[in-house]
């Protein structure tokens, strides 16, 4: 018997070339997206022949490092079958925090803007896995809860700079190498390796695949899901708080509505790279190549001028065509 | 016989209580807050009751629709979308238009709404992608269309309108009639279908188990779009009510974002469960009231009203713990 | 009317689901005026039958005929408005509405479905209690009652009188009896055979998706009396078990030779092998009553039950799922305290759940099926064992998977899934394992695939419990059997001796004669 490495009715069948296109497709979704991709570039460059050049490709990867770490922490969550609706709150009150304690140092601005994602990542994931609140519901009474506390807390303990410390701002928007690699994307570049170890190669990644498949079985076979859970939504939020500070090194200054509009592209683009909201099926690989493409989109839409009506309509009907392709062929195969 | 009779119908009484702790729990919450507001402040009468009453009818009524596509096993993240461009349409449409042709375009859009809303519901039967992700998508898509035919906060309706919404042509003040009987009306309705009809049953029944209802011979397709239809009318009734209380229209993608999000939270604190299949219309009604009172009374024991969120979540967040845990601690003791 | 056309046939019924085939080429044809039987093993395609009559599902290829006239069901409405009345085996009742709103939603008179509840003696049902809320066999009359008032021509029930009580069963049958004299049809699916010669006139028998037998006892001559009991009755039991079990019986038989290699040989009373696991006094919310047994290292040791007497609920029990209420387990003489299934698997003692949704990751690929339990404890979270390919493919090749579909298990075989799901516990180790029907809707070669493998196993030390539904398996694999009625042990009997006639004998909680 060869182990072949095909499914059992595609080896059967003498499969057409667009099906067997298709299975291929299904099976490695990269591939597709990656196509997808190129030509988003090549009609951007088309409408903006400036485009195709380092510093095009520069302000892209610029946009598209804080939305692909954020949307790392919703591929994590999703991997697991949850979500994480509070993540940019995470993130604009990590940058909150991190600008306040600027005058401190970075280092030490950086590592309580960090704490920022580990408290919350936390007491997310004990409502979701201890107290078993919907993972949608949780996250939103979070959300809700960080907004607040910033608001009031802007006006009292975190009183004073909403002003990035230079070393936050080079790591944010500063670029190297003759000012053709910016830094963040180095830190996402650091953060993607990191992430696409963790649920390819450790342990850890095993079970939140496996917990996202079928949490019964991971529960019969020994395992204590909510410890997984708990580490998800903490992971999660060490994300968002990474995130929050880049973007807020960017902009430079912060405010409480520094990272709001990321939240619902940061699921986009784990969908769009084929991560599956009810879990299990999915990567990081893929969320990269969605957060470029919502991010290329941005820009040629940009250069096109069409204002932000049109972009609205064209981001939603990316996202539903690529959504719809997606369910086409996992049903197929 | 008698008291056959009376045993019969207090057994009844008593079902109905057990099987609706939750729905009466927050119309009893809803009370007591009223009440205990009416004592907070010194004057408390038809001006306060207006000024709930109106204030809560946009998320009272995106409550409504999306609890009936909750109870259908579905959530819809475009329903503050929706809002964005009725109100954007209504503005553009209604200004400078005699009453008649204002009350022509509201129940236009009503309709309209709720087909294109249901064609949404179809698309989801369909294609197999998760309503979450569907609505999260057409969300933009509505998002959008609102902001390119309203650019910039403007356009107006007349004033008789806002008097239907508000009890007032300015918008300001006037009787508390019309926004309680605004708010009323839709809400029986909508649970009276829910409840007593044949297509309302059958969206408690795809909700509650969505095989069950197949072999018994019920169009699950036709149930569910029947849920995001009834919610696509309600989102639209939500951005007549906004136009008709602010006089104006405003496209912010953000107030969308926070109306659908707001319509999540009062959905489950009024009892309706996420998995679909339980709860009452009635309480999403009073959770949403709940919410938008939450303001004026933390200003009233002088918390700063930015506080009020924070409440909100932890309010939110609190009643699921305690719901997940009465559920964990139920499940060890079967 | 004429009995040349039947009511209700098939013609060359086929069905797969995914790889596995359910039906082949399946006729069947049921008569006005007669209650026909559809039997055969778990697994022969019963069900399957039944849903597509239904129009639950649709056939793969061959037809459906009503009357002659070839039938396309797209849902399981289009089958009612032919008059074909299902009871589906779990109830097709919406839980969280009540019984009336359920009677609403399928538009029927509640005059004509009360009718029906007296006849099977439930006229004091509270039409207003939800149905979430009510006792399984109440749920089961009121689906039948439902069906019979919309006034079906043909009735299909699906192991109706399983959940039903005794007097109950007596009203189906005198039901169908009146269905048969007022010429319409009914065909019943049972487990239980002395229903189907007291009350059958005729019995199509499925194995393995295909159509083995026709039982067909002179018609003519009692459908003409108009007699009130069924034709069956003069057929033997024996030859319908044969019919249903046919080869495998004589398979299983004939393969004994090589394999298993090693013949339960233990004789259990003066075995002094050590005791690896042990309960006293198991007690749980009526559904386990004192139930206390020990299980030594290299034994296999059979449970046998009939359908719902508490052996789900002991199993959820000895795996850590659930907390006796009074009781003790112990494992190699330590009494444990298991709060969590993950608690009783650091104790070696590990389940294979009869149901495969509980187990599989159905979206994910064999090995990461097979690694699971590797890492149950946080330390061993940031590494992957070097050795975790080997052993995944010492795994696959002890049990011989098929990987062609090894990417995603869904795809897999029922035989090579049930594999995968004991191929966990080979990848992880264990010393205790409890085995909940391993061989439930499985092809015979894989059976005995497993039967080898759990006598390797008991050989190599581990202590085997096995719960299944095939009585034949017992005198197969087991050294030992107990029997479970009621939620109590009842019997026990040396696996060597035990036929099935007295392993059935006293499942039903009746007296083996010596």
């Amino acid at each position: 018997m060869s182990h072949s490495p095909l499914p059992a009715q595609a080896a059967a069948e003498p499969a057409g070339l667009a099906a067997r296109a298709a299975a291929r497709i299904a099976e490695h979704p990269t591939i597709a997206l990656t196509g997808i991709l190129a030509i988003l570039v090549l009609v951007t460059g088309f409408v903006e022949p400036n485009y195709l050049s380092v510093s095009g490709a520069r302000n892209t990867l610029l946009q598209a490092a804080p939305l692909g770490i954020l949307a790392g922490a919703q591929t994590i969550l999703m991997l697991t079958g949850g979500i994480d609706l509070s993540v940019t709150m995470i993130a604009t009150g990590s940058a909150y925090v991190a600008a306040n304690q600027s005058p401190e140092g970075a280092a030490i601005a950086i590592l309580l803007g960090i704490v920022v994602g580990l408290v919350v990542g936390s007491a997310n994931g004990v409502g979701v896995s201890v107290f078993r609140v919907n993972p949608l519901i949780m996250t939103l009474a979070m959300s809700g809860i960080l907004l607040g506390l910033f608001t009031a807390w802007a006006q009292t303990i975190l009183q004073g700079s909403t002003q990035m410390g230079p070393f936050i701002k080079l790591i944010g928007g500063g670029s190297f190498f003759g000012n053709r690699i910016p830094y963040s994307v180095v830190v996402w570049a650091l953060i993607a390796g990191g992430l696409i170890w963790l649920l390819r190669r450790t342990g850890w990644g095993r079970l939140i695949y496996a917990i996202g498949d079928n949490e019964i079985a991971v529960r019969l076979a020994g395992v204590r899901v909510w410890q997984v859970r708990i580490t998800a939504y903490i992971v999660a939020g060490v994300l968002g708080s990474i995130s929050g500070i880049l973007l807020g090194g960017r902009t430079g200054a912060v405010d409480l509505q520094l990272a709001n509009a990321f939240l619902l592209p940061s699921v986009a683009a784990a969908v769009i790279g084929g991560t599956s909201i009810f879990g299990g099926v999915g990567g990081y690989a893929g969320t990269i190549l969605g957060a470029l493409i919502l991010s290329v989109l941005n820009s040629m839409l940009t250069f096109l001028n069409v204002g932000q009506a049109i972009q609205q309509v064209v981001y939603g009907t990316i996202v539903l065509a690529l959504a719809w392709g997606y369910a086409g062929l996992t049903r197929r195969a | 016989m008698m008291t056959a009779v009376r045993s019969a119908s207090t057994a009844v009484w008593r079902a109905g209580l057990t099987r609706n702790t939750w729905t009466l729990g927050v119309w009893l919450l809803l009370s007591a807050l009223l009440i205990w507001y009416a004592t907070l402040i010194p004057v408390f009468g038809q001006f306060q009751i207006t000024s709930i009453s109106k204030n809560s009818l946009p998320l009272v009524y995106l409550a409504i629709g999306q609890a009936i596509i909750v109870i259908a096993g579905g959530i819809d993240l475009s329903l503050g979308a929706l809002l964005l461009l009725t109100n954007a349409l209504a503005a553009r449409l209604m200004d400078d238009q005699p009453f008649a042709m204002v009350l022509f375009i509201a129940i236009f859009l009503i309709a309209g709404l709720g087909i294109l809303n249901a064609l949404v519901g179809y698309i989801i039967s369909v294609s197999g992608v998760p309503d979450i992700v569907v609505t999260l998508a057409t969300g933009y898509i509505w998002s959008g269309f609102a902001l390119w035919i309203l650019p910039s906060p403007g356009g107006g309706t007349a004033p008789e309108f806002r008097w239907l919404f508000t009890g007032a042509q300015s918008g300001i003040g006037g009787t508390y009639i019309m926004p309680i009987l605004m708010m009323a009306a839709p809400a029986i309705l909508v649970f009276l279908l829910s409840r007593h009809t044949r297509i309302g049953l059958s969206i408690y029944a795809i909700g509650s188990d969505s095989i069950a209802a197949r072999l018994a011979g019920l169009d699950v397709r036709r149930a569910k779009v029947s849920s995001y239809a009834i919610g696509g009318a309600m989102a639209a009734l939500a951005g007549l009510a906004t136009v008709a209380l602010t006089g104006t229209g405003d496209p912010r993608f953000s107030v969308g974002a926070n109306a659908t999000l707001n319509s999540v939270a009062a959905v489950v604190l009024g009892g309706v469960a996420l998995v679909g299949g339980t709860g009452l219309v009635l309480g999403a009604v009073a959770a949403g009231v709940i919410l938008i009172m939450l303001n004026p009374i933390l200003s009233a024991v002088g918390i700063d009203p930015n506080n009020a969120q924070i409440i909100q979540g932890l309010l939110i967040a609190g009643v699921m713990m305690v719901g997940g845990l009465v559920t964990l601690l139920r499940e060890r003791s079967a | 009317m004429s009995k040349s056309q039947p009511l209700l046939a098939t013609d060359k019924v086929a069905k797969s689901y995914g790889p596995v085939v359910a039906l082949r080429e399946v006729e069947f044809a049921v008569r006005r005026g007669e209650v026909h039987a559809l039997l055969g093993a778990n697994g022969a395609g019963k069900s399957t039958l039944v849903k597509i009559l239904a129009g639950v599902h649709p056939a793969d290829a061959g037809v459906v005929q009503v009357e002659g006239q070839a039938m396309q069901f797209h849902d399981p409405v289009d089958a009612m408005a032919v008059g074909i009345g299902t009871v589906f085996q779990d109830p097709a009742l919406i839980p969280d509405l009540t019984v009336g709103q359920n009677l609403q939603l399928s538009e029927i008179e509640e005059s004509d479905f009360t009718s029906w509840l007296e006849w099977f003696d439930l006229q004091d049902l509270d039409l207003d209690a939800l149905v979430r809320e009510l006792p399984l066999e109440t749920l089961r009359v009121v689906d039948l009652a439902r069906a019979l008032a919309r006034d079906p021509q043909v009735l299909l029930l699906d192991e109706i009188t399983a959940a039903l009580t005794a007097d109950q069963a007596e009203r189906v049958f005198a039901l169908l009896n009146e269905w048969r004299k007022q010429d319409r049809a009914a065909v019943l699916i049972t487990h239980r055979l002395a229903e189907v010669r007291r009350i059958c006139d005729r019995a199509t028998i499925l194995r393995d998706g295909r159509n083995v037998a026709l039982f067909e006892p002179n018609s003519a001559a009692s459908a003409a009396s108009g007699a009130s009991t069924g034709t069956m009755q003069d057929i033997d039991e024996h030859e319908l078990v044969e019919a249903m079990l046919g080869a495998d019986v004589s398979e299983l038989e004939e393969s004994d030779e090589p394999q298993p290699t090693s013949q339960p040989q233990s004789d259990p009373s003066t075995s002094s092998q050590e005791v690896a696991f042990a309960v006293q006094g198991l007690n749980s919310g009526g559904l386990v009553r004192d139930i206390s047994f020990d299980l030594r290292r290299g034994e296999i040791l059979g449970l046998v039950a009939l359908e719902g007497q508490g052996q789900e609920r002991l199993f959820s029990l000895l795996s850590g799922d659930r907390q006796p209420s009074e009781g003790n387990i112990l494992v190699a003489g330590s009494q444990r305290r298991w709060r969590a299934p993950s608690d009783a698997v650091a104790d070696g003692v590990v389940l294979i759940p009869g149901d495969r949704l509980l187990t599989l990751l159905p979206n994910l690929s064999v090995r990461q099926n097979l690694v699971v339990p590797l890492f149950s404890r946080i330390r061993q979270w940031l590494r992957i064992p070097a050795d975790e390919r080997q052993r995944v493919m010492n795994a696959i090749d002890r049990l011989s998977i098929d990987t062609r579909a090894a990417s995603q298990v869904r795809r897999l075989s029922g035989g090579n899934q049930q594999k995968v799901a004991i191929g966990r516990w080979l990848v992880a180790g264990f010393r205790t394992l409890l085995c909940f029907d391993p061989t439930r809707g499985i092809d015979v070669q894989t059976k005995l695939e497993i039967y080898t493998l759990l006598r390797e196993l008991a050989a190599g030390g581990a202590a085997i419990l096995l719960y299944t539904s095939e009585l034949a398996e017992i005198q197969l694999v087991c050294d030992r059997v107990l029997i479970m009625h009621d939620g109590r042990i009842v019997d026990e009997q040396n696996a060597a001796h035990a036929t099935e006639a007295s392993l059935l004998t006293a499942a039903h909680g009746l007296e083996v004669p010596v």
